[in-house]
């Protein structure tokens, strides 16, 4: 008796020790990853001089808004951010369709020659942008007699055709998401007179809802933030990402009018863009949070 | 001529990844066996296309004896990669494992474990990590100033770490620096892990219960093979991510070089880092395969 007793209270004694263990190391870790969040949100509502305040660490002195305004104008912010609801999300919506009917195919039939194009889906997942961005280039400069470089369309076609950016990790998730689903419904619709497109469609596709979601959810993150393909084929600042990303050299031309700033002097600045271009993306991400971290799981991912 | 319903269904799997084969026709083999031969030019840009002359192995000579950087880059990007990689593996793990646990608190935690997934990728994190450098906040350090202690330090000297070995801890030291960088890009990883935890069957939980098994018994017996398929998914992920980062140094220089319409020279780069990428992820990927535990389907 005493001893079982005693084994309890042991055992009680190591989950609360444990839970706040593990309180400590997540809540240090997760200020780990707010820490530049923080850091960014301080800096971009707080005027130039506060950066050189040495007493000013977190909270600015100087609340003001004029920094986050004069990065809107530099970056032309709402025609920037309108051209990337248009490019990338529109790619991602597009790019998560392709994926899904090729990952179905992959997931369902067999035929031959499946082997290797599956092969050729890995491939895609292991060869970096940047190998095959020339030649791309080309493709897109003399497409027939069309010059589609700064065209949305050298953004689109390869998104609606399956082989946008990380389009091969796309297939595979869809592969292996539609692999995990139970094929009687399938076999039910088949019975029913349905062929295969249809039954996609109508049963499949409607029961992979949360495979969409997440992948979609995904897809707009990697577009968002994807600044290689998109220099590669606009010269032009389209994007935010692209914006931000020559956001130092803009800020010079614009708004300093060509004098050199150092760096630090342009902090404030920069961590206003960054802000700016997070801002729309972290919105989404605090009213899908819950599907995106429950359907992940749901995904099939692990395989 | 009458062919069976299974024989027919599947003649649709066709139809269902044509469009997806066409499109990785044109916008992926063709483009990535081009880059091949480009390798081998003397490349100039006319009107019309890509006009060059035969040059042998001249662009794979220039790249490893020639260029200045190439070679020191290389070298950094692959030892970064070979010390990060097992840190990066080891702390999802850890995490996936700890979110996996029911405690108050837990979707709050989840959702900023997932944050990078968001961010991580993008230009933001270059500017905000450049940003806090030149402030002195990057690295270990902030957390110092914050505190206004030395953490690191003081950790080292807890663990006697800096008694062991210099090397250790300079080692330790590294690590502690880059924690920003191992805990941004951890996020996809925690999440792959994540999900394969899930899919531990809780029968395997009561099994090793009623056995008598420990916690940490079950850990090396149970999970660890459970979710060993991920681990090398994980494996691949994390290195390929590493390694086709856009801000690293070698990518860069082959970024710098388009910008410069030397073409040939990049794509010769380009395909010698792929050859080493491939290479090694093709070892351990043979390596870990041999540990590698997987339920009969």
């Amino acid at each position: 008796m005493r001893s079982t007793e005693k084994s309890a209270i042991r055992r009680k004694c190591s989950t609360v020790i444990w839970s706040v263990v593990r309180f400590f190391i997540l809540f240090g870790l997760s200020f780990v990853i707010l820490y530049p969040l923080i850091y960014m949100v301080s800096c971009a509502f707080r005027t130039p001089e506060d950066m050189n305040d040495p007493t000013v660490i977190w909270l600015p002195k100087h609340l003001t808004l004029d920094v986050i305004r004069e990065t809107m104008e530099v970056m032309n912010y709402w025609k920037t951010l309108c051209t990337t609801f248009l490019l990338n999300v529109g790619c991602a919506a597009v790019q998560v369709l392709s994926c899904a009917v090729t990952g179905y195919g992959f997931a369902r039939f067999r035929f031959k020659g499946k082997g290797l194009l599956f092969g050729i889906v890995i491939l895609m997942i292991l060869v970096p942008s940047q190998i095959i961005s020339i030649p791309q280039y080309m493709i897109f400069r003399y497409f027939g007699p069309f010059n589609l470089i700064n065209n949305p369309l050298c953004m689109y076609l390869p998104a609606a055709m399956g082989c946008g950016i990380k389009s091969g990790l796309m297939i595979f998730i869809f592969r292996q998401f539609f692999r995990g689903l139970p094929t009687e419904l399938e076999d039910a619709a088949y019975l029913d007179g349905c062929g295969p497109f249809r039954t996609f469609l109508s049963v499949c596709a409607p029961n992979a809802r949360s495979a969409f979601l997440t992948v979609f959810l995904f897809s707009v993150v990697w577009y968002w933030n994807d600044f290689y393909v998109s220099s590669t084929f606009f010269d032009k600042n389209q994007t935010i990402a692209l914006s931000l990303k020559n956001l130092n050299i803009l800020l010079s031309q614009k708004l300093f009018g060509g004098a050199e700033v150092s760096l630090r002097e342009q902090i404030v600045w920069l961590e206003a863009g960054c802000f700016l271009s997070v801002f729309p993306i972290l919105i989404m991400y605090i009213f899908l949070q819950k599907y995106f971290t429950q359907g992940i799981e749901r995904s099939g991912l692990a395989g | 001529m009458k062919i069976s319903f299974q024989k027919r269904k599947n003649l649709y799997g066709y139809g269902f990844v044509s469009v997806w084969f066409i499109g990785a026709l044109i916008f992926f083999i063709i483009p990535l066996v081009q880059s091949f031969i480009y390798s081998f030019y003397d490349l100039r840009l006319d009107a019309g296309g890509m006009m060059g002359e035969f040059a042998g192995l001249d662009k794979y000579n220039y790249a490893l004896n020639e260029d200045p950087n190439y070679r020191s880059y290389l070298v950094n990007v692959l030892r970064a990669t070979l010390w990060k990689t097992p840190l990066i593996m080891i702390f999802s793990l850890f995490i996936a494992l700890l979110l996996c646990q029911k405690f108050r608190g837990r979707t709050a935690a989840r959702a900023a474990f997932f944050l990078p997934v968001i961010i991580a990728t993008g230009p933001v994190f270059n500017i905000i990590s450049g940003n806090m450098a030149t402030t002195g906040n990057g690295g270990a350090d902030r957390f110092s100033t914050t505190f206004s202690v030395d953490l690191v330090e003081e950790l080292m000297e807890l663990l006697g770490i800096n008694s062991i070995s210099y090397q250790l801890a300079v080692w330790f030291e590294t690590a502690a620096n880059d924690i920003f960088s191992v805990v941004w890009s951890a996020g996809i990883q925690i999440l792959m892990f994540m999900a394969a935890l899930q899919n531990i069957p809780v029968s395997a939980k009561e099994a090793a219960q009623i056995e008598g098994a420990t916690e940490w018994e079950y850990f090396w017996k149970v999970t660890l093979p459970s979710v060993s398929p991920m681990i090398l998914a994980c494996f691949i992920f994390t290195v390929i991510d590493s390694f086709t980062d856009p801000s690293n140094q070698v990518m860069r220089r082959i970024a710098d070089l388009q910008m410069d319409w030397k073409y040939g020279e990049a794509s010769a780069m380009a395909w010698i880092y792929f050859a080493i990428v491939m290479a090694a992820v093709g070892i351990i990927t043979a390596v870990i395969n041999k540990f590698v535990y997987y339920e009969v389907e």
